[in-house]
């Protein structure tokens, strides 16, 4: 029974990997990947402006009139921001038309009560956005400092401790994605193999052979969770490579495991019933959008749990990898129960 | 005409077949289902990082709302004890955070203080008076930068747009203070914990509680002050940070950018709206992208292939009648979404559909190419990928670089901000999809035989015939000329692509990888269809050859000239556009073209077919070599 099984498991697997399958897979992914990095820089960008100026190149010079003794100017220079004083006004507009500076900022004299700043932008350029992202935290300096000089203290202005977005993005929406991508991908590989033998009508061939329906499909299945379970090693180790640590690396893994196992089952089950690639493929699209959206729901849903394992909570662990197994469980019983049944009905 | 309508509705008839009976039940059944969930999550409280930190607080410490934040009420010293071990992340005693040195417990104290420091912002709102709590108001002022010696005099000046504003309001109780010294401002309340365990600190100066519940008492009528006019602009901003949700509300969400901005209420605009806007239009395009590849790739298994071709259809209106169910339901759905969002119906449609066509150019491609559905799978899925990645990536560079306005989704964007865009940069964004469109489907009407469609042969080969067969044979100087003008918005989508992919390696080698990698793409443009007919035996000498790659390396740089013509409106300063792009006089560019091109060519005519990758690193190295020079890196 075992060596059929095994048998039948090689054969899949052999012809996944002739027919390319595993590379194409791989370089969706690498697509994937990079168009997620994108997205972080993206983020970095506007969260934490003290990156622009690495990654763009771009040096913001600020003309600054009125009270040129303010505080503000030391803010700005702490900031590295290149900081040009005007005498008056029309100084001011020379420098800005003849490019010396990127913008103008129009300090007004008094320190108490409200303080109505003017800051000029370019109107024509794309740089308005970066520019106030680069003024951001020296405003909010300035806004402290008169706060105080109103007699209102706070505790928490901002810098301290490291910028958390991007690390929420990356082990909140990046590790997840790039651990289920492989899941998605196996699904999509079971429909196509399952329904090629229906459509090739192969499936009775195999029947006169001495295996079971069972083996064949379990045979089908499992191949497209290994190869799913190889991506996703590669990709702990591709992360690592890029300095991001995924903690709980054999967890993580396992519960993608897991998923994957899930999904190919139920889309094993889509394509019995359909049995034609093309109807099989579109259900399975769209009742992947239904599945994630009610996976949401689970507590802790599957992109929290591997969020969660991959930044090292220590409140997560064996127990919630194994509660996955449940699902995995119902729907193996939904199969086993179906499929007969599934291969012999009509289109 | 009436050809193509009636090829469209028989497509619809078998889509209507292929779902008939207890599977269109259950389909639409998963639809609803679909439909119904993505509702539901949409209007929970998204929060996509729950419980990712966990953090012990002390018994009068701080209440911590956010879900991000898992809390636990600790006694000081099990709350040193744990944050020693690790299995708390931060301890917050009285109002003071301590952390760790580490990556986790840092990222926890930075979320941290995020999420006080706006809870301060309430406090501090609902405590003093809106002129003492947000003091200083910037308003912003555009100002056009003349682009000298126009001569108009009637520009504004700066001190007509500074006097132009309403008067500010007067300033109130204690006279400012202006020393030379800056007062200090407390150190900020969080201390590390070192290796002694003995922690490190300043005490605030002041005695503020911010954890307090606020004060009943109306604020002290005396304090309020003649509204000044930024006033609401405070209280409207506040407003919309108390209600701010992780999900944007499309509508709010592009409004455009506030003209008086309060520094600590400034909230950064979300790239991922781009994302989701995105996502929105092009998903539901891709999800019927899989029955149109299959129309064609079922008449070929069915061999219902021959009889269409035998058929009095030409093949254009084969494509097109295929195509216009689809069109039509990708146009109903732009409409549908761009209504919902509150958007221009009417540029909406002017923006997307390009998108539209361009993405079913490409599946045109795949449909026409492959032959197993294991390949139609990922080449679709390949596709997808690419196609998202281009459309997608430009735009995370909204407002910090023009590099944003080569893709299309950035004219959405705007347009949902309600700012206007130009129309050099909707021709900058769409011209390049356009023009890919046109020349699948014309390559699509070529390739349209049984030969080529029921052929089982690798991709190389397949595009090198399709090629061989788009050129008129007796017209084959135009042929090689038009077809490489027509391949540079091609390798114009393709070197972007592989910028966002260059992305990715560490910094000095992206720009290298860059430079080498649009050269080879280049190259292969220019001699791959010399190459073709060199290979079918259409020249016979190697003077044909260079006549051929001649032509090939005008039409291409006519092409690129063009191209830049129309983006030098609009990409003003990106190194990596001259890097990808270089300008200049005609000639210089011409004759690198024209050598490079013949030297891939000739090459290859030489050696034979299997040495092209060689001859194309022959090329690629003089034409670097040329960039170098221009560049000035060289000589």
């Amino acid at each position: 029974m075992v060596s059929e099984y095994l048998a039948l498991l090689r054969r899949e697997l052999k012809s996944l990997l002739r027919e390319k399958t595993i590379l194409f897979a791989i370089v969706v992914q690498l697509f994937i990947a990079s168009f997620s990095s994108i997205i972080l820089i993206g983020i970095m960008a506007f969260y934490d402006p003290t990156s622009i100026a690495a990654t763009t190149k771009v040096n913001v010079k600020v003309g600054v009139v009125g009270d040129t003794s303010s505080p503000m100017l030391e803010y700005l220079r702490d900031n590295k921001l290149t900081v040009k004083r005007f005498l008056n006004l029309s100084d001011a507009e020379a420098g800005f038309q003849s490019g010396q500076v990127d913008t103008v900022m129009f300090i007004p004299e008094g320190r108490a009560g409200v303080v109505n700043m003017k800051l000029i932008l370019p109107e024509l350029d794309a740089k308005k956005t970066l520019i106030l992202m680069v003024l951001n935290e020296p405003l909010k300096r300035y806004e402290n400092y008169l706060r105080q000089v109103n007699g209102v203290q706070l505790n928490y202005i901002s810098s301290g401790g490291k910028p958390y977005t991007t690390y929420e993005f990356l082990y909140s929406v990046i590790i997840p994605v790039l651990m289920f991508l492989p899941s998605l991908i196996a699904g999509s590989i079971v429909i196509d193999t399952v329904s090629e033998e229906l459509e090739d009508k192969t499936f009775d061939t195999l029947m006169s052979a001495p295996v079971s329906l069972g083996q064949v499909l379990a045979a089908k299945i499992s191949a497209a969770v290994i190869t799913a379970s190889i991506q996703m090693v590669m990709w702990v180790g591709l992360l690592r490579l890029n300095s991001i640590i995924v903690q709980k690396p054999t967890l993580v893994i396992l519960a993608s495991v897991i998923i994957a196992a899930t999904l190919s089952v139920g889309t094993a089950i889509i394509a019995l019933y359909f049995k034609d690639r093309e109807r099989a493929q579109f259900v399975y699209s769209i009742a992947l959008v239904a599945t994630i959206g009610g996976s949401y729901f689970l507590s802790p849903s599957p992109f929290n749990l591997i969020a969660r394992l991959a930044a090292g909570n220590p409140d997560v662990g064996v127990l919630e990898v194994a509660l996955y197994t449940v699902p995995l469980i119902m729907i193996s019983l939904l199969f086993i129960n179906m499929s007969g049944k599934l291969t012999l009905m009509r289109r | 005409m009436k050809n193509i309508l009636t090829i469209s509705k028989r497509e619809v008839a078998r889509l209507r077949a292929r779902f008939s009976g207890r599977s269109r039940a259950v389909v639409l059944a998963i639809i609803a289902l679909t439909i119904i969930s993505s509702g539901v999550v949409y209007h929970q409280d998204l929060v996509i990082s729950k419980g990712l930190y966990i953090v012990g607080v002390s018994t009068h410490g701080p209440s911590i709302e956010d879900k991000r934040f898992t809390v636990v009420e600790l006694e000081p010293e099990t709350g040193y004890n744990l944050l020693r071990q690790g299995t708390i992340d931060l301890y917050i005693e009285g109002n003071e955070i301590v952390w760790r040195d580490d990556d986790r417990s840092q990222h926890a104290a930075g979320a941290l203080r995020q999420y006080l420091g706006k809870q301060e912002l309430f406090m501090i709102s609902n405590n003093y008076d809106l002129n003492r709590a947000f003091p200083l108001r910037v308003e912003i002022r555009y100002f056009r930068a003349s682009t000298g010696g126009t001569g108009a005099q009637t520009e504004t000046s700066l001190l007509d747009i500074l006097e132009s504003t309403e008067r500010t309001a007067q300033p109130t109780g204690t006279s400012p203070s202006r020393g030379s010294e800056v007062p200090s401002i407390s150190r900020p309340a969080s201390r590390g914990l070192d290796e002694t365990g003995t922690t490190k600190a300043a005490p605030p100066s002041k005695p503020v509680s911010p954890y307090m519940l606020p004060l009943t008492e109306a604020p002290d009528e005396s304090l309020l002050e003649v509204a000044s006019n930024t006033d609401a602009a405070v209280r409207q901003q506040l407003a919309e940070l108390r209600d701010s949700r992780p999900l944007p509300k499309f509508r709010a969400e592009f409004v455009s950018e506030d003209d008086v901005i309060i520094p600590s209420l400034m909230k950064p605009p979300i790239p991922l709206a781009q994302v989701i806007v995105a996502f929105l239009y092009v998903v539901p395009i891709f999800f019927v992208s899989l029955f149109f590849t299959s129309s064609f790739t079922e008449e070929k298994i069915n061999r219902k292939l021959v009889v269409l071709l035998s058929a009095p259809v030409t093949p254009l209106e084969i494509i097109l009648g295929k195509m216009l169910p689809y069109l039509a339901y990708s146009a109903l759905v732009i409409v549908i979404i761009t209504i919902a969002l509150g958007g221009n119906v009417l540029l909406g449609l002017a923006i997307f559909t390009p998108v539209m066509l361009f993405i079913f150019s490409i599946y045109l491609a795949v449909a026409l190419t492959y032959r197993t559905f294991k390949d139609q799978t990922f080449f679709s899925v390949f596709a997808m990928s690419a196609i998202t990645i281009y459309l997608i990536g430009p735009t995370m560079f909204i407002g910090v670089s023009d590099l944003s306005h080569i893709s299309p989704l950035t004219l959405a964007v705007e347009m949902y901000r309600g700012e206007s865009f130009h129309f050099s940069e909707y021709l900058l964004a769409t011209t390049p999809l356009y023009l890919v469109f046109l020349l699948a489907t014309f390559l699509g009407t070529r390739v349209f035989n049984e030969e080529y469609l029921m052929g089982f042969r690798p991709l190389p080969t397949k595009v090198a015939e399709a090629l061989y067969l788009a050129m008129d044979k007796n017209h084959l100087n135009i042929s090689v000329l038009l077809l490489s003008m027509f391949f540079v918005p091609v390798v114009f989508i393709v070197q972007l692509v592989s910028i966002v992919f260059a992305s990715n390696l560490p910094s000095p080698f992206t720009l290298w990888f860059l430079l080498v990698i649009s050269v080879i793409i280049e190259e292969i443009a220019k001699s791959t269809g010399v190459v073709v007919l060199w290979q079918n035996n259409v020249t016979k000498s190697s003077k044909d050859v260079f006549i051929f790659s001649f032509l090939s390396a005008l039409g291409f740089l006519l092409g690129e000239k063009l191209l830049v013509f129309l983006a030098l409106g609009v990409l003003s300063e990106s190194i990596f556009v001259s890097a990808v792009f270089g300008a200049g006089l005609l000639i210089a560019p011409l004759v690198l073209h024209v050598v490079s091109t013949s030297v891939v060519c000739l090459t290859t005519a030489r050696l034979g077919i299997k040495y092209y990758p060689l001859a194309i690193a022959a090329g690629t190295i003089i034409h670097t070599l040329y960039n170098l020079y221009v560049i000035g890196v060289v000589w």
